[in-house]
């Protein structure tokens, strides 16, 4: 692999690199704001600028500039290096190239710094991106000046409603286009352009549409400062409260990776963002799935019940107990959830076909919804592919409408609460159902279990493209809830059984022992250097 | 008439021959800083005497690691709590010396004068209730007096008049107030002159030398072997300041003597103290001299140093400042230092680590009563129960200090 030199440390780059590029993929930040490694480089933030080294015997590229004689007290012509951005020059073998080393590049950053901020508000206190703002890290880092400017700044736009989920404030603004290139590179949507010049200039949206689609959310986080914020998060936390884990999203069979954001003191979720990974969703996510992360706390099942009144966990397991006394193998049906982690599907199957023995297992999940070409699958459950992995002679749902009809089936163990089906349909059967969320099946059950949802325990589910991921834990339990598969083994402890299983380690081996689940155990991503 | 004895026969009057076992603290009122001492005592010798520290115990060093650098002044207050200035001014240094980085020449005057009249503050608190706890109650009333007056300048200065705070990473909290040299240079004659008259009260007291001259002796050899630094060290004739054999901020450019002692007794850890005071009073006499009235206080690095509050108001540039040094804490380069200056009771070491992060990865402190304390039964042994409270007196260990 071809190497340049980056400040004496050697860079390995793929041919048709740019000199960030190449950095980036090293773990080296080269500072930027307009450079996203997803989209084009327009380089208009001049942050990334440094100093290439002419090769010997080749004559240097520079400027002419007047430098301030403090002694004469006059200027006097000299020259200095002219300087390249290195989000667009393509990286060269034995190229040497000066950041951090070169006196030029660092008053370069330093100016370029003072430019950004010489119109920018006094918003930090109020500034939802204050935390995690290209503009402090860079001042703090390359900036580290006062204020010299004495006349009032440039005011521009502020609150400016851009559509459903984006309001813009021009004022914080540094003009490096990333939203204007994410709408028309990615969301191949372009609406958004700017206009007017100089410090005049502003992001707008085109006449006659508002900035909306299935990707907006996304031009929140391209925005290296706090111009655009969504509606959702606006003025809603401050992120140096929110900790963060790495989770996988739950709106669809894509599997994006993504990091949930909460506050650890009020167990709350607060929002997602996406998590670089190169196989799934690259750095993108879209606006239904960034707002799955309210179903940590919407529509969950925080306590037991039996036919509909609220119980202690204890109770609904005797009402378990009970109502299962006379249940044959043959009339007893297992139903797995595509919205559930592997391992809880897992200890359901287990109890179903290991410990009671029955061969009836059927799939419940979301109903299908919107596609799209970009990240969007039609499959609105993340784990459709793990559980039919798990469970090869998986039939749907609607058979087993068809079973209790027709008398067949008479008891059935339920995962989730999501199904594609009229609860009605099931009701003459005697229905438990283990769920995180309310759904069509828990309507239908007579006993309820509270399960916690993906946020609140480890799980490992596999996309569409089979791969295997695990999102981990953020929240603690709410409510009465446990992990499905924990529920699974009381279950199977309220019927007589001995569970197999106590600990999610456990679990985890069997998963990995059994052939039935081949997919890519992919190691866990990292968030790319810098983004 | 019969004498009044005639009864008792001579086996009833036998001591019992197991030795007794006394626990002393750790909430009797002589064992400040709730330190406790098992004894096992034959009639009134001590045998042995088992010291135990750790029931004034905060967490300082796990508690510094979660907070930012400068978050940690508060805590360094309550080491030594009679001293919190030479505290704050030591975490101070060792931080800078982990950042490389210098505080102006006004602001190291200060750092010494405040410093100083901290010491003087420390010792006079351990000699006045050295001499109270022996039942000399008005001196130890006038060396609170004179304290009071080196805390109503520290109150002047920092708004608080014991905890401070006022130290920070890279110069001080604010400028000297106006008066400053004005309230000093009024106070200390005064403060001297209390300590002439608690001097003479005691230094005459047949009763007072006799339950300090020769009690708690330790030698110069034994007590450099324990460890020990500060007055303690100086009282059994080992002349070792940190001030003078490694001189930090500007004590080289400063006239002073350092007083030691002869036989290391306990009488002589009270007059080498005392002797301190007045070194203390030179110094800062001295410094005085060479503070200069105007000048910035605190270094210029914007990387460690809190802007001026119009400017956060007012600019986005300091705002960043602030909220990066405020939220995020200064960033300190990666590495480790030891740090180290006289405080109250000897050498106060500062051992930090950093990851480079806004937070301390490891602040551990070298306590200088550490070491002492743990003298404490070599100096009791064989000694009367009563001689342990001018001796565990006179080498002034203080809790917050000893909380590892």
């Amino acid at each position: 692999m071809p190497t340049f030199k980056l400040d004496g440390k050697a860079i390995p780059f793929e041919p048709g690199d740019t000199i960030i590029r190449a950095a980036w993929r090293q773990g080296i930040e080269i500072p930027h704001y307009c450079w996203h490694p997803g989209l084009s480089a327009p380089a208009n933030c001049r942050m990334c600028l440094v100093e290439i080294v002419p090769k010997p015997g080749t004559r240097p590229l520079t400027l002419d500039v007047l430098e301030w004689d403090a002694k004469a007290g006059t200027y006097r012509p000299t020259q200095k290096p002219k300087l390249q951005p290195a989000c667009y020059v393509p990286a060269a073998d034995g190229m040497e190239v000066l950041g951090n080393t070169s006196e030029h590049v660092r008053k370069a950053r330093h100016d370029v710094q003072e430019f950004l901020l010489l119109n920018h508000p006094v918003d930090c206190p109020i500034c939802d991106q204050s935390g995690e703002c290209k503009l402090q890290d860079y001042w703090l880092e390359h900036g580290r000046y006062h204020k010299r400017m004495r006349d009032e700044p440039v005011h521009k736009p502020k609150g400016v409603v851009f559509g459903p989920t984006i309001v813009y404030d021009g004022e914080r603004c540094v003009m490096c286009t990333r939203c204007i290139r994410f709408m028309a590179e990615v969301a191949k949507d372009p609406v958004l352009d700017m206009r007017e010049r100089g410090n005049l200039n502003e992001i707008t949206v085109s006449p006659g549409r508002v900035l909306d689609g299935h990707y907006t959310f996304m031009t929140e986080h391209v925005c290296p400062v706090g111009a655009l914020t969504t509606k959702d998060f606006r003025f809603k936390a401050r992120v140096w409260f929110l900790r963060t884990a790495s989770a996988i999203c739950q709106g669809c069979a894509t599997g994006c990776n993504a990091w949930l954001d909460y506050d650890p003191r009020y167990n709350r979720a607060y929002r997602y963002r996406p998590r670089d990974n190169e196989k799934v969703n690259k750095f993108w996510m879209c606006d239904e799935g960034m707002l799955t992360y309210k179903a940590a706390h919407d529509g969950r099942v925080l306590e037991a019940s039996v036919r509909g009144t609220p119980t202690s966990t204890t109770k609904a397991l005797e009402t378990i107990k009970t109502l299962f006394a006379e249940a044959s193998t043959q009339s007893l049906a297992v139903v797995l959830s595509a919205a559930h982690c592997l391992e809880d599907n897992w200890a359901l199957l287990e109890l179903g076909e290991v410990l009671v023995g029955t061969k009836k297992v059927y799939l419940g999940g979301h109903p299908e919804g919107y596609e799209d070409a970009i990240l969007i699958h039609r499959d609105k459950n993340p784990n459709t592919r793990g559980v039919q992995q798990l469970a090869t002679q998986i039939a749907p749902l609607k058979s087993l409408v068809e079973e209790i009809g027709a008398g067949r089936v008479t008891h059935v163990l339920a995962l989730g609460g999501a199904a594609a089906i009229d609860p009605a349909a099931l009701r003459p059967a005697a229905v438990v159902a283990i769920a995180s969320h309310h759904g069509p099946l828990t309507s239908a059950a007579t006993v309820v279990l509270p399960a916690t949802s993906w946020a609140e325990q480890s799980g490992t589910y596999v996309n569409a493209k089979g791969i295997r991921q695990i999102s981990e834990k953020a929240l603690e339990p709410q409510g009465a809830s446990k992990p499905a598969w924990q529920q699974a083994a009381d279950v199977a402890g309220a019927l007589g059984y001995e569970p197999s299983w106590t600990r999610l380690k456990q679990i985890r081996a069997r998963l990995l022992g059994s052939t039935a689940v081949d997919g890519p155990a992919a190691p866990l991503p990292v968030a790319a250097p810098g983004e | 008439m019969e004498p009044l004895d005639i009864d008792l026969e001579e086996g009833e009057l036998e001591l019992p021959a197991d030795p007794m076992h006394l626990n002393m603290g750790p909430s009797h009122p002589a064992m400040h800083g709730t330190v406790r001492i098992v004894l096992e005592l034959s009639g009134e010798t001590i045998v042995k005497a088992d010291v135990q520290i750790g029931y004034l115990h905060r967490g300082f060093e796990k508690m510094s690691e979660r907070g930012t650098w400068a978050q940690v002044f508060p805590y360094v207050d309550r080491l030594n709590y009679v001293s919190p200035m030479l505290n704050n001014v030591g975490y101070a240094l060792a931080v800078e010396k982990l950042c490389g980085i210098a505080v102006p020449e006004r602001c190291q005057w200060y750092r010494m004068v405040l410093g100083e009249l901290a010491r003087i503050s420390d010792h006079l608190t351990c000699d006045g209730a050295m001499a109270m706890e022996l039942g000399a109650f008005t001196p130890f009333l006038w060396f609170v007096k004179a304290r009071e007056m080196v805390w109503d300048i520290l109150e002047e200065e920092t708004g608080a008049r014991l905890t401070h705070s006022f130290g920070r990473i890279g110069g001080m909290a604010n400028p000297p107030s106006r008066d400053f040299k004005g309230l000093c240079r009024a106070a200390l004659p005064k403060i001297l002159e209390l300590v002439e008259q608690g001097e003479k009260m005691l230094l005459k007291n047949r009763i007072f030398i006799e339950r300090l001259e020769s009690v708690g002796v330790i030698s110069g050899t034994d007590a450099v072997a324990l460890g020990w630094t500060g007055p303690c060290l100086r009282a059994s004739g080992v002349a070792y300041d940190i001030r003078k054999a490694h001189p930090y901020l500007r004590y080289d450019e400063v006239d002073f003597d350092v007083p030691i002692g002869r036989s290391g007794d306990t009488l002589d850890r009270f007059l080498v103290r005392l002797a301190e005071i007045r070194q203390s009073k030179r110094i800062i006499e001295q410094s005085l001299e060479r503070m200069a009235d105007e000048g910035p206080i605190n270094c210029d690095d914007p990387r460690v140093v809190l802007p001026d509050k119009m400017d956060v108001y007012t600019t986005i540039e300091a705002t960043i400042q602030h909220f990066k040094l405020i939220m995020e804490g200064a960033k300190v380069p990666k590495g480790e230092v030891y740090s180290y200056t006289e405080g109250g009771n000897g050498e106060l070491g500062y051992y930090l680590v950093s990851d480079g992060g806004g937070t301390p990865y490891r602040v551990r402190i070298r306590p200088p009563c550490f070491q002492i304390t743990g003298g404490l039964s070599k100096l009791l042994e064989s000694r009367m129960l009563s001689d342990i409270v001018p001796t565990f007196g006179s080498l002034n260990m203080i809790g917050g200090e000893c909380d590892h």
